[in-house]
């Protein structure tokens, strides 16, 4: 994986230093909080119901042992013993004290981590495929190109003060697993003209108040042109965006209001100039990043393994986690292992210190010290010899971490909800927890089969509901909480916004229309149909009718 | 009637006005003001931004919170309702 080099550990470290002082000052009063409000943003601060809460980088959400570790001790040290993995792919810390931030963010710096451009109207951390590198329908490793976008973008001067947050994702295959059409710039690697890499570019989604698919701006942009093309873009929105209505200022919008041809005529208009100024990417540059993402050093290993074979057998619940939670690799004799952070009845994406360290051990022992966050809330461990996944799992197991359940239904993505965050107008995790404990039986849930359900506590939508298979938004209802269902949506490459069924329901109602819902697909699904295609072939009717057939009238 | 809330400077803790406008963990020792006096708290408070962090008002019934907002407060006051964090510690 990449490792700093003397600008990138100088840079941060003067960041440090720069908001160490801002901290001091905030502190001892002489900055308003209008004032420290803006400087605090830029470094993944924000103050929510109950406390400071501090969003950590994982540029594209790879890590290594020794970082998990200083989390975990961050964990334990400033903060209640755990933290939360995000939607994008990032660490949070609900409850650390304004004046120990300098002590986390130097802490942090010590393992080339950071919280730059974790919030405030910039470009955020650049999302990937969780298993890149290791998916065996990868065309080519998305992560240099990834952090390429992270070196161009990392305190961009053009891009700092940008009308709204703005966010990136990459894929190297077709199959989307980073759903980058819910982004503002989603990008696909492809094959040009003439071979090489290039980047298909989709422009303009996003979710929000206002969701939109994001549309598709470009086929093949040169990998050498990438940043010029990127610069092009948001130099046409920096310039054309609104920036009077914060709901309206975000790329989705001016791509709506204007249309796809005049944005892309504007964005053509600065790609013209910008491709042949110095933004073109040397081919030694890049290739000089790639060498930080080679592969680990894999055995010719024959493509089964007596271990797990004999495993399976012998162990039926290790045969359920090799179902639902072991991927196939690109490498014979290896696996991709998902560690689930959604046990019967948790915090979607919460993770105790203790974990943690028991993760960071597995990845060092197991995975060549590799770990991903997946946007999912869960964590992989990318590269495990299939030989060793038996062992692997009894250790999850002992940690606590070995729920069966990646992609089923109870692997629920939620946003913190208004348990903590100050914008919410409901709770998400009271709602997930009572939905898992419900569906917690595991024949049910492989009967069900893959099912994505997402849960946001208000429309800002960070547990991505719009594009659940279903999803769950909590509205407020003079003061009460009620819950909105959407059925068909989908994050993957047949992206697409699910279609709201009805009046929304009680808390307590939620849990159970859902399995009505769920239910509905069990009696109605074709041979081999999963959850999302039925919903395609028959639409939300039949979904909708289960939803609310043993209700009365709600709000 | 209406408390004095804000989050505190040093640690984001959710706070009230007290007596004498000190500044206190509990929603039980929140001082419960009539809609003049309290308009008259939250301007003294928001001039003692050491301590208090955006000021605002919260209606109470009986020292609950009785508002539209009344849900987020009660969290506020007794900290979140699920998860790794139950029990809110004071300062």
């Amino acid at each position: 994986m990449y490792r700093y080099d003397e600008f990138d550990h100088a840079l941060v470290r003067e960041r440090v230093a720069e908001f160490s002082d801002q901290v001091a000052r905030r502190a001892s009063g002489a900055l308003t909080e209008d004032e420290f409000k803006p400087l605090r943003l830029m470094n993944g601060v924000y103050l929510q119901l109950h406390a400071y809460m501090l969003r950590v980088a994982i540029p594209y959400g790879t890590f290594n042992s020794r970082q998990m570790r200083q989390l975990a001790h961050i964990a334990r040290t400033y903060d209640k013993g755990y933290g939360h993995f995000t939607t994008r792919t990032n660490i949070q810390y609900n409850w650390p004290a304004l004046t120990d931030l300098p002590a986390i963010l130097s802490d942090l710096a010590e393992v080339e981590m950071h919280a730059i451009q974790t919030s405030g109207n910039c470009i955020r951390n650049t999302t990937t495929d969780v298993f890149a590198g290791a998916a065996e329908d990868e065309i080519e490793d998305p992560r240099p190109w990834c952090e390429i976008i992270r070196q161009w973008s990392t305190i961009h001067p053009e891009f700092s003060f940008l009308p709204r947050k703005f966010k990136i994702a990459v894929i190297g295959a077709e199959k989307d697993r980073a759903a980058i059409r819910t982004h503002d710039v989603g990008l696909q690697i492809v094959k040009g003209e003439d071979g090489g890499t290039a980047f298909r570019v989709f422009v303009g989604g996003g979710q929000g108040r206002l969701p939109h698919i994001g549309q598709e701006i470009a086929s093949a942009v040169p990998a050498a042109d990438l940043l010029a093309y990127l610069t092009a873009i948001l130099r046409a929105w920096n310039l054309l965006g609104r920036r009077d209505n914060i709901h309206k200022a975000r790329i989705k919008i001016l791509v709506a209001s204007v249309g796809l041809e005049a944005f892309r005529e504007e964005v053509d208009k600065h790609y013209a100039t910008l491709r042949h100024e110095d933004l073109r990417i040397p081919e030694e540059e890049a290739e000089r990043i790639k060498a930080y993402f080679a592969p680990p050093p894999f055995e010719a290993l024959p493509k089964t393994s007596a271990p797990f074979d004999r495993a399976l057998l012998a162990d039926p619940d290790f045969a359920r986690f090799a179902r639902n939670n072991v991927r196939r690799h690109r490498q014979a004799g290896y696996a991709s292992v998902v560690v689930s952070l959604k046990p019967v009845g948790g915090v979607p994406g919460d993770i105790t210190a203790d974990q943690m360290d028991a993760v960071a051990d597995l990845a060092e022992r197991y995975a060549f010290d590799e770990l991903r966050a997946a946007y999912e809330q869960n964590l992989v461990l990318p590269h495990v010899k299939l030989d060793d996944v038996p062992t692997l799992w009894r250790a999850l197991l002992e940690a606590g971490l070995a729920t069966a359940n990646a992609d089923l239904a109870t692997d629920v993505i939620a946003c913190p909800g208004l348990d903590y965050c100050s914008l919410a107008n409901a709770r998400s995790i009271p709602v997930a927890q009572a939905l898992s404990k419900r569906l917690a039986d595991m024949d049910y849930q492989e009967k069900l089969g893959p099912v994505r359900i997402n849960m946001s506590g208000c429309i800002n939508a960070c547990g991505h509901h719009h594009v659940g298979h279903i999803g769950v938004l909590g509205v407020d209802r003079k003061g009460e909480e009620y819950y909105q269902i959407t059925v068909g949506g989908s994050p993957d490459e047949q992206a697409a916004l699910g279609d709201i069924v009805g009046k929304s329901l009680p808390a307590d109602e939620v849990a159970p229309a859902i399995q009505r819902t769920l239910d509905r697909y069990l009696q109605i699904r074709a041979e081999g149909e999963r959850f999302i295609d039925t919903v395609r072939r028959v639409g939300p009717d039949p979904f909708r009718d289960a939803i609310y057939e043993t209700l009365d009238a709600t709000a | 009637m209406k408390i004095v809330t804000a989050n505190r400077l040093s640690d984001g803790r959710v706070i009230y006005a007290g007596v004498d406008n000190q500044p206190v963990d509990g929603l039980d020792q929140a001082s419960v003001l009539d809609e003049a006096t309290a308009e008259i708290v939250l301007a003294e408070v928001a001039g003692r931004p050491d301590i208090f962090v955006n000021p605002y008002l919260v209606e109470v019934q009986d020292h609950a919170p009785s508002g539209r907002d009344r849900l987020k407060e009660r969290i506020r006051a007794t900290g979140p309702t699920v998860g790794n964090s139950l029990v809110r510690e004071s300062a």
